[in-house]
């Protein structure tokens, strides 16, 4: 029976890899076969296998591609296709462009990467610094695999492991210990006071020092522990505290203080303490939002750049969506002829299908939409006959 | 005897091939809109509703309308009934329930308050609620055997109030990191919501976890549950607007209802709950109405 399926096994070779040869031989006619080669050879490439991709008469896509983006590559890569949706996923993985970071056929890099790993980082992370006054060993020297990974991960900011395993699989324990004498309590959560990037600080203390810590730990760490509840906060910023009594308020997250979901007690690098970007903070929670929104054709130029806070009262709304102002005065802001001149809004105008005020967000919809001015259906009849029936 | 075993093993086939056939299109029954309770009635618009309120002795629902500071009851049917303003003294109220003394307590996001309205009396009373020197933040409520179940946004734990307002009990749920965000009473316990976790739990009536399961890979941003008549779990995703279906041991059972602004359809929804009538209610802050589902 062995011998058998060896037989057989043998003359399937015979038959397979001339055709292979062949392949290989016939694209590379034409193909200058030197274009294609390099330390790292993409499998199929390497086995001749051309049209495991490409279809050498006729196609759907650029390239004679057989699928596009990340479909093609995941009709191999199939186990990826599952991973790559668990958890926190990198914007391109998520978009399906996998040829931001990787070439399709041969390179000098491992993981068939376009270019050296910090610089396809920096390709898109432009507003990271090259480097700060004090900069941590890591990014000095574009190791970003160090903490981050590329594809996807369970953790925020594609961190590898919680950000303190993350900071200790480097630093050991007593020596931070030596290095942070007067710490009160359990030494934990690095990066509210440190920025894992640098910053102009020794030791990599971020920028801004909120008050109370530049003052020393008593006044929330008085025996020890952390005493600092929400109502700590709010004792000196008052104004966030009215916004805490509104019909939707940010209270929430994790633990008794709700405020340090977003903000950190001690140092920030910009003056509001937040403990990453704006859109990496409230990504935290609403990633699905997020994602849904990201790839839209179409999208509010806030939107695009992260700039959550433009529209949205973080702290507490009574509006929907926590606008800051209702769904005409938000847009008047900047666009204030549209208030004007345009299609009718206000309060005397009633959108037929709920009886409320129309409003430039009866249509638009600015966190993203796939047709033309960020419209919520296609503006050239699908929109206009949800109210107007008989046109 | 023959003739009487086939007749009996005949008829037996009959029952269970009517049974069949009765479950078989009783399952594939679709959800469909049977009614809609809205600001018509009441020359109003309904602004923002928040919560329902449904009175099975009065057979009545009470629309909590948020944005416009008043309680609106329709009749089972669906027909506007009555829109109580309290006076005009009511502050962005979020939620209601009626206890067994007719008293009415309202949750007042403007306050921070839960206000007892006793309308025989005519009087209006907002109570801050503490627990030693903490003051709560009111958000969910549900009332059962004179007790006052309050969900509290500060912690994400449900303080059980007695008829005094002081805080006679915390059920809180170890395996909720985040809190809760809604809760719903039953027979069998609580079953409550945590949102940023995605999951849901059940407690026993003393808080001890009796379930739990993760609902991350089918919701997106769930607000609010409810318990179906069979014991299936019904979770309301507010940004997906629709409304997945989970059987009581987690496992996914399908989606129904999509996002719009026509009849039928979700905008900005907010809470979910069963009436005794066999309807399923959905308060869409969005679109400014409840619906009411049935099959």
């Amino acid at each position: 029976m062995f011998n058998y399926y060896r037989i057989f096994f043998i003359s399937w070779l015979a038959i397979v890899l001339p055709i292979a040869a062949l392949a290989d031989t016939v694209c590379f006619d034409c193909h200058k076969k030197e274009a294609f080669s390099g330390k790292v050879v993409h499998q199929p490439l390497a086995n001749g296998q051309c049209s495991a991709c490409h279809n050498p008469h006729v196609a759907h896509f650029k390239g004679l591609l057989e699928q596009e983006g990340s479909a093609l590559c995941f009709s191999c890569h199939a186990k990826e296709q599952v991973a790559f949706k668990q958890g926190m996923v990198h914007q391109p993985v998520r978009s399906g462009q996998c040829l931001v970071c990787h070439v399709a056929h041969a390179s000098s890099r491992e993981g068939l990467l376009k270019d050296p790993l910090s610089a396809a980082c920096f390709g898109c992370h432009t507003k990271l610094p090259a480097k700060f006054q004090y900069t941590h060993t890591p990014y000095a020297q574009g190791q970003c695999y160090s903490c981050h990974l590329p594809h996807q991960s369970v953790f925020g900011q594609l961190l590898k492991d919680e950000p303190d395993k993350v900071c200790l699989s480097c630093h050991k324990s007593q020596d931070l210990q030596k290095g942070h004498l007067n710490y009160p309590g359990t030494l934990r959560d690095c990066l509210s006071c440190h920025n894992p990037h640098g910053s102009s600080r020794k030791g990599i203390v971020r920028d801004v020092l909120h008050a109370p810590f530049a003052q020393g730990c008593k006044e929330c760490h008085d025996k020890g522990e952390i005493q600092g509840s929400t109502q700590s906060c709010l004792r000196c910023h008052e104004a966030v505290a009215t916004g805490m009594f509104t019909r939707h308020s940010h209270l929430t997250g994790k633990g008794e203080n709700k405020c340090v979901s977003c903000h950190s007690p001690h140092a920030g690098n910009e003056k509001n303490l937040l403990k990453g970007s704006q859109l990496q903070v409230c990504r935290g929670c609403h990633t699905d939002t997020i994602a849904r929104y990201e790839n839209k054709l179409y999208r509010h130029p806030k939107a695009k750049e992260g700039s959550c806070t433009n529209c949205h009262e973080v702290h507490g709304s009574n509006r929907i969506a926590m606008l800051r102002a209702d769904g005409n005065a938000i847009c008047t802001r900047c666009h204030e002829t549209q208030g004007k001149f345009t299609h009718p809004v206000g309060e005397k105008v009633v959108d037929v299908r709920t009886g409320l005020m129309v409003t430039c967000i009866t249509c638009h919809l600015p966190m993203g939409s796939d047709f033309k001015y960020e419209l919520i259906y296609s503006g050239s009849k699908d929109l206009c006959i949800q109210c107007h029936k008989r046109y | 005897m023959k003739y009487v075993k086939n007749m009996l093993s005949q008829s037996a086939l009959l029952a269970v091939s009517i049974f069949m056939v009765a479950t078989t299109s009783m399952a594939a029954e679709p959800w469909a809109w049977k009614a809609t309770l809205d600001g018509t009635g009441s020359g109003r618009v309904i602004d923002m509703p928040t919560a329902l309120y449904i009175d099975a002795e009065r057979q009545r629902y009470y629309v909590v309308d948020s944005g416009g500071n008043r309680l609106v009851s329709f009749s089972k049917e669906g027909n506007f009934l009555l829109a109580f303003t309290a006076e005009e003294k009511l502050q962005i109220p979020y939620d209601m329930i009626r206890d067994n003394a007719d008293v009415i307590w309202v949750v007042e996001r403007g306050r921070n308050s839960l206000t007892s309205i006793n309308i025989k009396a005519k009087e209006i009373l907002p109570h801050i609620i503490k627990d030693g020197q903490k003051a709560l933040v009111p958000d969910r409520l549900d009332y059962k055997d004179g007790i006052i179940y309050v969900l509290d946004k500060q912690t994400g734990q449900i303080a059980l109030l007695g008829s005094d307002l002081t805080v006679k009990n915390w059920i809180s749920c170890a395996e909720c990191p985040s809190g809760i965000v809604d809760f719903k009473l039953t027979n069998d316990g609580i079953w409550a919501l945590d949102q940023l976790d995605k999951k849901v739990v059940q407690l026993g009536a003393d808080g001890k976890l009796i379930r739990q399961f993760d609902i991350g890979q089918k919701v997106e941003f769930p607000v609010s549950l409810a318990i179906g008549p069979a014991g299936y779990v019904y979770v309301l995703d507010r940004h997906a607007a629709d409304i997945d279906v989970f059987d009581a041991q987690g496992s996914f059972k399908y989606t129904f209802l999509t996002k719009g602004w026509q009849r039928g359809a979700l905008y900005y929804p907010i809470e979910i709950l069963f009436d005794p009538w066999g309807g399923l209610c959905v308060v869409e802050e969005g679109n400014g109405r409840v619906e009411v589902f049935g099959r």
